[in-house]
Parts: C-alpha cells; sequence; structure tokens
C-alpha cells in the first residue's frame, strides 16, 4: 500500500546499489570467532518476507526481513547445510545437509516432516513447485534421484546421467564414447516453473531436460567441457542461469516444456549470454536471477565483489562492493531490489539494497521542494478577509463525495501480503531468542548492543527470578518459560 | 447470553434491562437521533413492537420461525418503501414497483441495543478491544488491569493484572493469541490470553506514558506512541527497538499499521498526522489541517485508502492521504470531544458487499455513542447508556456488535437488531411482525436476506 506514496524515481530502479545492512543472529558472535556454525547457503521465501539462512553447523534459521530478527530455529542435521528449498506456499522448506540427509520442515510447528537419508553426499535438494511430497536430489558420485516422500518411507527413483544420444550418435559410437558416458554425474538438479520436467546439469557440461513422470531423458545438450557446477531458473521458469567450472556465466531461454507441441527431436538450445571476466579471470562462486530475469548476478571467488549483468545487451552493469570478505551465495529477493550475500569468512549475510532519501516536503506540507527560485505571484484573493464560519460551512458542504473505505483493491504484486488470501503465515515465536542459549548479547537501546558478560548472566537470571515467571534452568541450559 | 439471569461470583456483570436505571429502553430513544427520531418513528412503528418485547428476554427471539422471503412479497415491499420514503423524499413514493422489486436502499438509521453491560473494573475504562477471531472483548482501565470476556456471552474469562500504572492502550495479535497492552508504567506488555499470564519480557524504552499501540498485520512488528514525543516500531519476537521515528514535537496520541503492513500511521498533540514507510521509517506523507487542533486517535480505514483522525476540536476527520499532498474529504461531527482522547472504530452497515455501507463510530463526552455514515455524513444512531465520558469503541469484526468503554467504568455491548433498516420495513408490510425476520436467531449470520 506504500507504492502510491513511494518516489516513483525510487521505485523504477530496479537494482541495489549500496550495502544498507547485515542481518545477524545475535547469538553468533562468538561462534563465528570460534570458527563454526556461520551461514553458508541462504534462500528467499517466494513471498520474500523471510530468508531461510543454512548454518555451519547444521541448524536452518529463518530471518524476518521485516524486522531483520531471526524468526525461527530448525536444528536437525549435523552438518553444514548444503542447499534450501521452499514449498510454494512458504510452508515447508527443504535442507539438505552434508550429513547426507535431506529433512522436509514444517514450519507451522518447526517440526520435521520427513527425514531422508542418502548414502552419498548431496549436491542439492530441490522440492517440486506443486507437490510438496516430490523433491529432486543430485547425488555426489552416484544418480540423481527423485524422492517420494508422501508416505513414511521415501521411495527414491534414480534417473539416468547420461546423456541422450541421437539414433546416427548411437549407431557410430565407439567403446570410449560409452565408457566416457557412464562416467556422467549429474551435478546440479532443479524443476521447470511447472514442475513438469527437471533440468540437470553435469559434471561433463551437458544439460539434461528430465520428463518427471517418466524420469526419460527427453533431451540434452552440451554447453561446455566443464562441470556445471550451478542452475537457476527465473520464477517464470523459462529463462536459466548456469555457472560452470569454465570461469562463463551462460544464460539460456527455454522454449514451454509443458507445451504437448513441443518437438524434443528437433529442440536446439542456444545458448544466449556468455558473462565472463577476459581481464581477471574470475571465477564465479554463485550465480542468481533478479525476479524479472533481466538481470544476472554473480559472486566472485577470491574477490570481494558481486557484478550484475544486464541481458538485454549482455553488458555488465554495476559491480556491488562493500565487504571486506569473499561472498558465496547471492540472492535477490523475490520482487525488490534487494540483494543477499553471505560472507565467506565471517558466515554473516550481507544486504544491499536502493537508499532512498527523505523528502523534506513530506515532512512539512506547506512546503515544495523546487529546482530553482520563484517568484511568488500572489492569488487575486488570497490576502481577502472572510468570516470563519462561512469557510468552515463552506467546507463542509464540499464534502459531498463518496467515500469507499471498504472495498479492497486486487492487488496487483501477487508478493504482497493479503489478508484474504493468504495460504500461510509462519507464527510468531516470542521467545526464538530466548531459548537459545548462547545468547550472548544485549539490545542497550536503539540498534546498539553490547555482548554480555558471564556476571550479567547471573544478575539477569536473578532479576527474572524475582519477577516470578521468569526463566527456569532446565537440561543445563538457560530457558525462558513463554509466559 | 442465556446465562446473564445466573452469574458467576467472581464478576460483577448486570443485566442492564434490570439494573440500569438510565432512560435508553424507551421507545423514544431506543437507538435514533433525537432528530431524526420522529421520521424514525413513522417509519418503523410496527417494528417498535417487538423492540418493547425484545427488552423483556432474549431468548423468546430465538423462535425457529422460517424467515419469510422478502423479495417474493412484491405488494409489501412497495408497501414498505412508500411508508419508509415519507420520512425524507416524498418524490420516491411510487418509486416500488410492484412487478421488480428495486435494490435495497441505503439504510438512514441503525438499530443498535443494549446486549451486556460488563462491569469489573474500578476506573475508568481507557480501551475496548474485540478479538480479530471475534471471541473477545479486551478492556483496559486506569485501575492497572485488563479484563477479557468471551463474546457471545460476556463472561469474564481473566483478568491481566501485572501494570504498575493505568494501561492506556490495548492491541491484539492477527492470530488472536496475544494481548498487547501499552500503560503508563512506559512500558508494553504482552499477554498469552490462553493463559493469562504475562509475556517475561516487557518492552522497556519509552520515557514516558504509552499512549497508543498496534500490531502490523503479520504480528511480527509492533508500533507505539508514547506521551516523550517517540514513535518505536518493535520487533515482537526479540522485544527489543527496530526503529524510532523521529515523529513529532509533541506527545504521540495514536498509532495504526496499514492492512499490508507497510504504512505507518502517527498522530500527535501538534496536530500533525504523518504517514511513514515501515520497510524504511521515512516519513512519506504529513497531513495537517490549518486550525492545528491535537490529534488525538488515528485509524487506517478497512481498506487502507484513508484515514481517520480524532481531534480535540470536536471533529473527526476522514483523510486521503494519497491524493496531492493529503486532503481532508470527510468531517463528522456531533459529538463533543475537547478534552479527552477518545478512540472508535469503522464498521459495516446493509447487506452483502454491493449494498454494504460503512460507517465511522465514535464516542463522545456527553456519554452516547455516535455512528455517523462515511459518505453522507449523516448520524445513523445515537446509542445512549454510558453516564460519562466515552473514551473507546470498537466493532466486531464480522458481526453486528459494537463494545464501548468509558469513565463510568462500564463495558457496554450493543448489537445491532437488523441487519439493514430497508429489510426491516418489508415485513412489517405483512402486517405479522412477530413472523418475520426480527425472529432471527441472533447467531445466524448477521445478512440473512443479502
Amino acid at each position: 500500500m506504500n507504492l502510491s506514496l513511494v518516489d516513483p524515481f525510487v521505485l523504477a530502479q530496479d537494482c541495489p546499489e549500496v550495502i544498507t545492512g547485515r542481518l545477524r543472529e545475535w547469538t553468533l558472535w562468538l561462534i563465528v570467532e570460534s570458527g563454526s556454525g556461520h551461514s553458508t547457503s541462504i534462500r528467499f521465501s517466494h513471498r520474500g518476507d523471510l530468508l531461510a539462512s543454512g548454518r555451519h553447523d547444521g541448524i536452518v534459521v529463518i530471518f524476518d526481513i521485516e524486522t531483520n530478527g531471526v524468526a525461527r530455529k530448525l536444528r536437525g542435521h549435523t552438518r553444514q547445510i548444503q542447499s534450501l528449498s521452499w514449498s510454494t506456499n512458504d510452508r515447508y522448506l527443504l535442507s539438505a545437509g552434508q550429513d547426507w540427509k535431506v529433512v522436509l520442515w514444517d514450519l507451522q510447528d518447526g517440526s520435521r516432516v520427513r527425514t531422508v537419508r542418502f548414502e552419498a553426499g548431496i549436491f542439492i535438494a530441490e522440492l517440486h513447485p506443486k507437490n510438496n511430497n516430490l523433491f529432486v536430489a543430485a547425488l555426489f558420485e552416484d544418480q540423481p534421484v527423485l524422492v517420494d516422500i508422501s508416505s513414511e518411507t521415501p521411495v527414491k527413483y534414480s534417473f539416468a546421467s547420461a546423456p541422450l544420444r541421437t539414433q546416427t550418435e548411437r549407431d557410430s559410437a565407439t567403446e570410449k564414447q560409452a565408457v566416457q558416458d557412464a562416467k556422467v554425474v549429474t551435478t546440479f538438479t532443479a524443476f521447470t516453473h511447472s514442475g513438469d520436467h527437471i533440468i540437470a546439469g553435469t559434471n561433463k557440461g551437458w544439460l539434461n531436460i528430465v520428463d518427471t513422470s517418466t524420469r526419460e531423458i527427453t533431451y540434452s545438450t552440451r554447453l561446455t567441457n566443464h562441470i556445471i557446477v550451478y542452475i537457476r531458473l527465473t520464477p517464470s521458469g523459462r529463462d536459466v542461469v548456469i555457472n560452470a567450472s569454465d570461469r562463463v556465466v551462460r544464460t539460456l531461454r527455454l522454449p514451454d516444456l509443458s507445451d504437448p507441441k513441443l518437438n524434443f527431436e528437433t529442440l536446439q538450445l542456444e545458448v544466449e549470454h556468455k558473462f565472463q571476466d577476459l581481464v581477471q579471470k574470475l571465477s564465479w562462486n554463485h550465480v542468481s536471477f533478479s525476479p524479472t530475469g533481466e538481470y544476472v548476478t554473480a559472486s566472485t571467488w577470491m574477490n570481494h565483489h558481486i557484478y550484475v549483468w544486464e541481458r538485454g545487451q549482455g553488458s555488465l552493469v554495476k559491480i556491488l562492493e562493500g565487504t571486506k570478505e569473499e561472498l558465496s551465495a547471492v540472492e535477490w529477493h523475490p520482487f525488490r531490489p534487494f540483494i543477499a550475500a553471505v560472507g565467506v569468512d565471517s558466515g554473516r549475510i550481507w544486504l544491499w539494497s536502493i537508499l532512498q532519501p527523505q523528502r523534506w516536503s513530506a515532512l512539512a506540507p506547506d512546503f515544495v521542494e523546487v529546482e530553482e527560485n520563484h517568484e511568488y505571484v500572489e492569488q487575486e484573493d488570497e490576502f481577502d478577509i472572510q468570516p470563519l464560519e462561512e469557510i468552515h460551512k463552506r467546507r463542509l458542504d464540499q464534502e459531498d463525495e463518496e467515500v469507499d473505505v471498504l472495498t479492497v483493491e486486487p492487488v496487483k504484486m501477487a508478493t504482497e501480503v493479503d489478508g484474504g488470501d493468504i495460504g500461510f503465515r509462519m507464527p510468531v515465536l516470542l521467545d526464538v531468542e530466548a531459548s537459545d542459549s548462547e545468547d550472548e548479547v544485549v539490545a542497550v537501546g536503539a540498534g546498539q548492543y553490547r555482548r554480555r558478560t558471564d556476571r550479567e548472566w547471573v544478575n539477569d537470571d536473578e532479576v527474572a527470578d524475582t519477577m516470578g515467571n521468569g526463566s527456569a534452568t532446565q537440561n543445563g541450559t538457560k530457558r525462558r518459560r513463554g509466559g | 447470553m442465556d446465562d446473564k439471569h445466573n452469574p458467576s461470583p467472581k464478576r460483577r456483570r448486570e443485566d442492564d434491562g434490570e439494573n440500569d436505571d438510565t432512560p435508553p429502553r424507551k421507545r423514544s430513544a431506543s437507538g435514533s437521533p433525537s432528530a431524526a427520531s420522529p421520521s424514525y418513528r413513522l417509519a418503523e412503528r410496527p417494528a417498535t413492537r417487538y423492540h418493547r418485547e425484545d427488552s423483556g428476554d432474549y431468548r423468546e427471539r430465538r423462535s425457529p420461525t422460517p424467515i419469510a422471503r422478502p423479495r417474493s412479497r412484491s405488494r409489501s415491499r412497495s408497501r414498505s418503501n412508500s411508508s419508509r420514503s415519507r420520512s425524507h423524499s416524498p418524490s420516491r413514493h411510487h418509486n416500488g414497483s410492484p412487478s421488480q422489486p428495486p435494490p435495497p436502499r441505503k439504510p438512514s438509521t441503525l438499530h443498535y441495543e443494549p446486549l451486556l453491560l460488563l462491569r469489573g473494573h474500578t476506573k475508568g475504562i481507557s480501551c475496548v478491544k474485540f478479538s480479530p477471531d471475534g471471541n473477545w472483548i479486551a478492556a483496559a482501565s486506569a485501575d492497572c488491569t485488563i479484563t477479557l470476556w468471551s463474546v457471545p456471552d460476556g463472561r469474564l474469562e481473566h483478568t491481566l493484572a501485572g501494570h504498575l500504572a493505568g494501561i492506556n492502550a490495548l492491541a491484539w495479535s492477527p492470530d488472536s493469541k496475544i494481548l498487547a497492552s501499552a500503560s503508563d508504567d512506559k512500558s508494553i506488555r504482552l499477554w498469552d490470553i490462553s493463559t493469562g499470564l504475562a509475556h517475561p519480557k516487557a518492552f522497556i524504552g519509552h520515557h514516558n506514558y504509552v499512549y497508543s499501540i498496534a500490531f502490523s498485520p503479520k504480528g511480527n512488528m509492533l508500533v507505539s506512541g508514547s506521551y516523550d514525543e517517540a514513535v518505536f516500531l518493535w520487533d515482537v519476537r526479540a522485544a527489543r527497538i527496530m526503529r524510532s521515528l523521529p515523529a513529532h514535537s509533541d506527545p504521540i496520541g495514536g498509532v495504526d499499521f496499514v492492512r499490508d503492513g507497510t504504512l505507518i500511521v502517527s498522530c500527535a498533540n501538534d496536530g500533525l498526522i504523518r504517514v511513514w514507510d515501515t520497510a524504511t521509517g521515512q516519513c512519506l506523507r504529513t497531513l495537517v489541517h490549518e486550525d492545528n487542533a491535537p490529534v488525538t486517535s488515528v485509524r487506517f480505514s478497512p481498506n487502507g485508502k484513508y484515514i481517520l483522525a480524532w481531534t480535540l476540536d470536536s471533529c473527526i476527520r476522514l483523510w486521503n492521504y494519497i491524493e496531492g499532498k493529503g486532503r481532508c474529504v470527510k468531517t463528522y461531527q456531533g459529538h463533543l470531544n475537547e478534552k479527552y482522547s477518545l478512540s472508535g472504530a469503522f464498521g459495516t452497515y446493509g447487506g452483502e458487499p454491493p449494498n454494504q455501507y460503512a460507517f465511522v463510530a465514535s464516542g463522545s463526552e456527553d456519554g452516547s455513542i455516535f455512528l455517523w455514515d462515511v459518505s453522507s455524513k449523516n448520524v445513523l444512531q445515537k446509542l445512549e447508556g454510558h453516564k460519562g465520558t466515552i473514551l473507546s469503541v470498537d466493532t466486531h469484526p464480522t458481526q453486528h456488535l459494537i463494545v464501548s468503554g468509558g469513565l463510568d467504568k462500564t463495558v457496554r455491548v450493543w448489537r445491532c437488531k437488523e441487519p439493514s433498516v430497508v429489510e426491516e420495513g418489508v415485513p412489517n408490510g405483512t402486517g405479522e411482525p412477530e413472523m418475520n425476520g426480527n425472529g432471527l436467531p441472533p447467531e445466524l449470520p448477521p445478512y440473512p436476506f443479502g
């Protein structure tokens, strides 16, 4: 609802410019220093109000973007979180960890809906966009799997990694090629927008399109000779960005894969843009799309910058900087010019956005911001003396328009939260911070914090105890009872 | 309301029909403004019969009489129209076409009647609020306690005690599980309404009385306005100040969140109403009336397009804050408000959305509640009953109920008898007032003819 009031020039900006903040769990400082537990992967929810952050110690933290505070903590993994995936209604979160486990979380109560164990490390696990009981996972040196978790015991369907060869290629296939094909391993999988197909990248640079229902490869193309590290689709599902280990970021346009008239035999996928840094030969850590697919961002290896390319011309438009550390995962907010990136060293989440200047005319309605000086010409009746009652009466009589205070205009942005038709709203937990025993930072004022000392812990307990229903010691950790 | 004659000993609540000696139940004052009462009585003559019956026992009204479908009775429709039209425009006398029932006309009066009288506070009531799910009434008082009443029957569920000074304002979390209270002890507290206990972390940060609070629609933020001239935005989960809005140069009167949470409005004694962007904390708009009368309370309209503001010049103004630099589109007058910080609410009447209209409800320092039509600014009803200034009025989120509280230490619940006056007029033509929609069980949806 604020859009009608915000400066249109600000709204027209679609690319973040400056660092505006960073997310920290206030509990994190000490852990950062001791070298464990910082954030490794992040993902925005579809509505953009939450950010899931997978930590080095296996804890998944849900941040509230509006308050920059922790909304929930999910404990279940024992190793670093490898990937995160939100369900379309933002109620479920799928996390894959380096403990070879994939967990589906229900954010209503923070419970684990399903836990699936694998016999190999997991590169990525992604939820089906329409079916929360189906996910696809790319495994380390193993065939990729489609996992049905609708029942208690998950059913894993593996599918092939070897690229689909045409008939002529198969006829002329040599033994060497067969051996090579057998070595192809899928390194990344992603669902298309409809969920009917899986886009899979392999370690030999092949891009496979897999039919979700039959689990057959319907199309293969070779983009590079190097490993495909990361694939990302726009929300519309028609644009793909691919990060490969040959230091080139490629973008592709996909046809409508669910179109029944589409013939995979004749399909030719062309690389639209190749983004690379020819001078420094930079390698890219992580790539992502802006919400519309207009921009491509990439964080750089051994470098502190985030590159932003624009896809119309294929040109570099911006380099985001400001951090003193290398950045790994970089993510766009689903509809705002807002980028979050994870610092490799500190594990902090850095945020880039647009700074809105305060318009002074908003504070003083009698004042107008003018470009240059004007000579004021008074109006004809400006200093006429009129009886006050007359003015009041006339003004009241003029208030004759029909006023509609009830009708809610349909919201244009599907991402805005609407009181009526939101699918899921995560409950607000009042004791997220307090339930954490590592809480060692105290707020002392607006935006000011200081570290809690050991002595203060005691003090705080004493204070809390005198308050009656304050705190209690449970299982050796301090825990606040929600009143 | 069935248990209204056997009150439990832990509460002091009396049926106003029995113990209240104020005259609101008399026909002449049964909820119509004095100016409009002659025409009103003309139009609703037969209806007054069950008004009187009603005051005896509500249970009688639960008769399972089938509801006569008024639309099918074109004859009665035309008669009722003609009898109504005498009251305001004689030219409409022949408008009622027997073959084609006209769309229901906009009612010109409302018929809220006393339903419950809740006693229990020892000092004046500063704030009453229905919960968003409609099951609770919370009432805050200067006696440092909050009482929680269940809505259908007026049972006292909890008395929330813990504040060290009088309580100024209440806000319900969107899920109706948490109640926030702002107090003169400079703190804001959260209460778990299932247990009636306070959350151990109070929101401490204001340097003076906290006057007004509001929850964001998601329940993750809370905005508060204080006598110390500051507006704070709180992270509810961590109970810490997220942002301080450099708002005003005088004590803050009221704050509110817009329905999608992207805007905050605040008002102050300096006569300014400011609209803020929640995400950036920047002022987007300042509304000021030329008289600079202190603004004591402010509220977004249900659709978020307008701002309703109470000022100490006995006016309530509706502002269009989007257009231009903000424009006052309506001024509601008639009540008395020169001293206290009154607050009120929007309510609806009429039928389903195409025929649904909005009213503004507010208390007054003369002890009556005013209901204005939003567009015409006409007083739809003046509810009498309180014996002092009414500080707070709230409307039920779904049903046609109004709750009010004031300096006479009582909380009163009012219920609208009819979905609309038009519909009421229709069955009158049948000559069987007992058989028509008046026999509706009160639990039925509020718009049986919509």
